[in-house]
């Protein structure tokens, strides 16, 4: 009888103890995951970027998407400016002379370099790294024209691959 | 002994426990007044009644620990008037900070106490660090219950709060360097594979540096992170005591002890083992040979108020002779050129430059083996450091210890990696982080393009 008694003394500190530690295991655990966030406020990542006779032949950088976008008359593509190697924006620097150079299987004319400030990255005109810490290229993004208004848009949540072009009518 | 107090009867004032004089006394007469200005005294408790004149010395500690102490008291005194002046918005930030610097009377000079304090109170932490280990002071002496080794661990975790909290200030002001450090910081997290993005998205609250980055960084700053502090340091200053004082005085003890007489339990030890019954047993030679030992009231609490205010006037100079920097408003459209992060990061900078490699076609990112793995192993190196070091307990409390030499070297060696790596990144870089003399010019390169 006695003994009987002290297993349930025993079983109901363990209990207790039990019911503790689930309890401030329980809040401790829903306090944390509060911390993720359920809605994004970001910015959408389909961005109209203009109507597509706006943009200069050669380069254009849109600093708000920080994104390059390449025009050869009608055919476009669109180089993210976002470094692979720490997110710093990479800045474009004019060749002295533009080359055409084979990428994935077409020629591309190369008119700039990028170089990125944080780390001193380098990459070719085409994204490739050519120097310095960044483990990719940079990416490239998959650009259309929109049914409604005619402007470009990009797709930044959409990487392509390096011979990925639009063409525009 | 002061007389006791008329409205006192005699019978009270003999019994024992209480003391007649209630005030602090800064010139005791006798032993016992001195025990008391301890015992009686809120801001005195956690010191011990007596201390061994060895561990009092200018030049075995240094007093760093004190000084470190002394910055974070200022910091939190400094961060009160400023967190009644600073809006943590996004839109707002920016001309709050401003409005500190250039409009509210003293808010300069306020704002670089701050400032100065972070930046010296990493450097004095991580000099404390230094000093503990040289002088091999993890190391367990001649009481027992000793455990300095955890107390390294809690100095090391202190050491990696100090630079969190400042990191998580260095947002606050919402200018061009806040973001870019924060962006680069964040993404160093965002290497780690599989999970990266995840902890990116959790330390900033989304997936831009924006409004929900700064409330948690903010939150982290001001609450989370120094009430993590104070709480380790009251536990780091708390094993001190528990573990005999500095480690000098295991010294001192140990050289007594062929010396010595019967070993006593003494008064000022005991008082804290009392409950637990593991108190450290310290030679009574060490502790009440009048020429070893001196009251800590007033020859403690002298040094440490010379420490202390030492600490509070130089931070005071120096705050009104250097103005703190505010950049431009933060532009995530334009990444200055160079972007640096804090001094005490920059040799991070400089190594995750320099560790992308390609092995086979598979490329691991510079940010993750040197801004993940090489920071993890040198933190992981310190903690288990305590149970590698294996000179004997003699060697504890002794700069550059015989039998320590080779690990001293070894840890030298990586001091001064970090110390040149600092250097070179905070002096030698220049845009698009080449590296230039000092007395180089930079070429210059447009703001935007």
């Amino acid at each position: 009888m006695s003994e009987d008694k002290g297993d349930r003394r025993e079983f109901l500190v363990k209990l207790g103890i039990g019911a503790g530690v689930v309890g401030i295991g329980t809040q401790a655990a829903a306090s944390l995951r509060s911390l993720l966030p359920n809605v994004s406020y970001d910015a959408p990542t389909t961005v109209k970027l203009g109507l597509p006779a706006d943009f200069p032949d050669g380069m254009k950088f849109l600093p708000e998407q920080r994104l390059f976008v390449f025009r050869e008359g009608k055919v476009f593509h669109a180089v993210s400016a976002v470094c692979t190697h720490l997110g710093c924006t990479v800045r474009a620097e004019a060749l002295p002379r533009p080359e055409t150079v084979e990428v994935a299987g077409g020629a591309l004319r190369l008119t700039h370099g990028f170089a990125c400030p944080c780390h001193g990255s380098r990459y070719a005109g085409d994204g490739k790294v050519v120097s310095g810490p960044a483990p990719r290229p940079l990416a490239w993004y998959h650009l259309s024209v929109s049914p409604d208004d005619g402007q470009l848009v990009v797709d930044l949540a959409q990487e392509v691959g390096r011979d990925f072009r639009l063409t525009t009518a | 002994m002061a007389t006791p107090a008329k409205n006192e009867s005699p019978e009270t004032a003999s019994a024992p426990g209480v003391r007649p004089n209630r005030l602090w006394s800064f010139k005791p007469r006798s032993d016992r007044e001195a025990g008391d200005a301890v015992v009686s005294n809120f801001a005195l408790h956690w010191f011990p009644a007596k201390v061994s004149k060895p561990s009092l010395d200018w030049t075995y500690s240094y007093w760093l620990g004190t000084i470190s102490a002394a910055l974070f008291l200022l910091l939190v005194l400094s961060g009160l008037p400023l967190l009644f002046l600073y809006v943590p918005s996004v839109e707002r930030a920016y001309a709050s900070v401003k409005d500190i610097e250039w409009v509210v009377t003293f808010g300069s000079w306020i704002r670089s106490v701050h400032r100065l304090s972070a930046h010296l109170m990493v450097a004095a932490v991580f000099v404390h660090l230094v000093r503990v280990f040289l002088t091999g002071a993890y190391k367990n002496g001649s009481g027992r219950g000793q455990r300095r080794e955890w107390n390294w661990v809690i100095g090391v975790a202190l050491l990696l709060l100090t630079l969190f909290l400042s990191f998580t200030g260095y947002l606050l002001p919402w200018d061009q360097l806040a973001f870019w450090a924060v962006t680069v910081g964040t993404n160093i997290a965002a290497s780690i594979p599989w999970i990266g993005a995840q902890v990116r998205e959790l330390l900033i609250g989304g997936r831009n540096i924006d409004q929900p980055t700064l409330i948690r960084f903010y939150a982290l700053h001001v609450i989370v992170l120094p009430g993590l502090l104070g709480a380790l340091f009251a536990y780091h200053m708390w094993r001190v005591r528990r573990d005999g004082g500095l480690a000098r005085v295991d010294r001192v003890a140990t050289l007594r002890e062929k010396a010595a007489d019967e070993p006593v339990r003494t008064k000022t030890y005991t008082l804290l083992g009392v409950a637990s019954g593991v108190a450290p047993t310290i030679r009574t030679a060490s502790l009440e040979a009048r020429d070893l030992t001196v009251n800590a009231v007033p020859d403690l609490v002298r040094r440490a108020a010379v420490a202390v205010l030492g600490t509070f006037a130089v931070i005071s100079v120096l705050a009104s002779l250097i103005r703190s920097p505010l950049e431009e408003p933060a532009n995530p459209l334009v990444t200055p050129n160079p972007a640096k992060a804090p001094w005490y990061f920059l040799w991070l900078q400089e190594i995750v430059t320099d560790t992308t490699f390609t092995v086979g076609g598979f490329t691991v990112n510079g940010a993750f083996l040197g801004g993940v793995i090489l920071p993890g192993l040198l933190v992981a190196a310190l903690v288990a450091w305590p149970w590698l070091d294996r000179s004997p307990a003699g060697a504890a409390g002794v700069w550059f210890h015989g039998s320590r030499r080779r690990q001293n070297a070894v840890f030298l060696a990586a001091v001064l990696a970090v110390v040149v790596l600092t250097i070179v990144g905070t002096f030698l870089r220049g845009p698009s982080w080449q590296l230039f003399w000092p007395w180089q010019a930079w070429p210059d390169i447009p703001a935007r393009i």
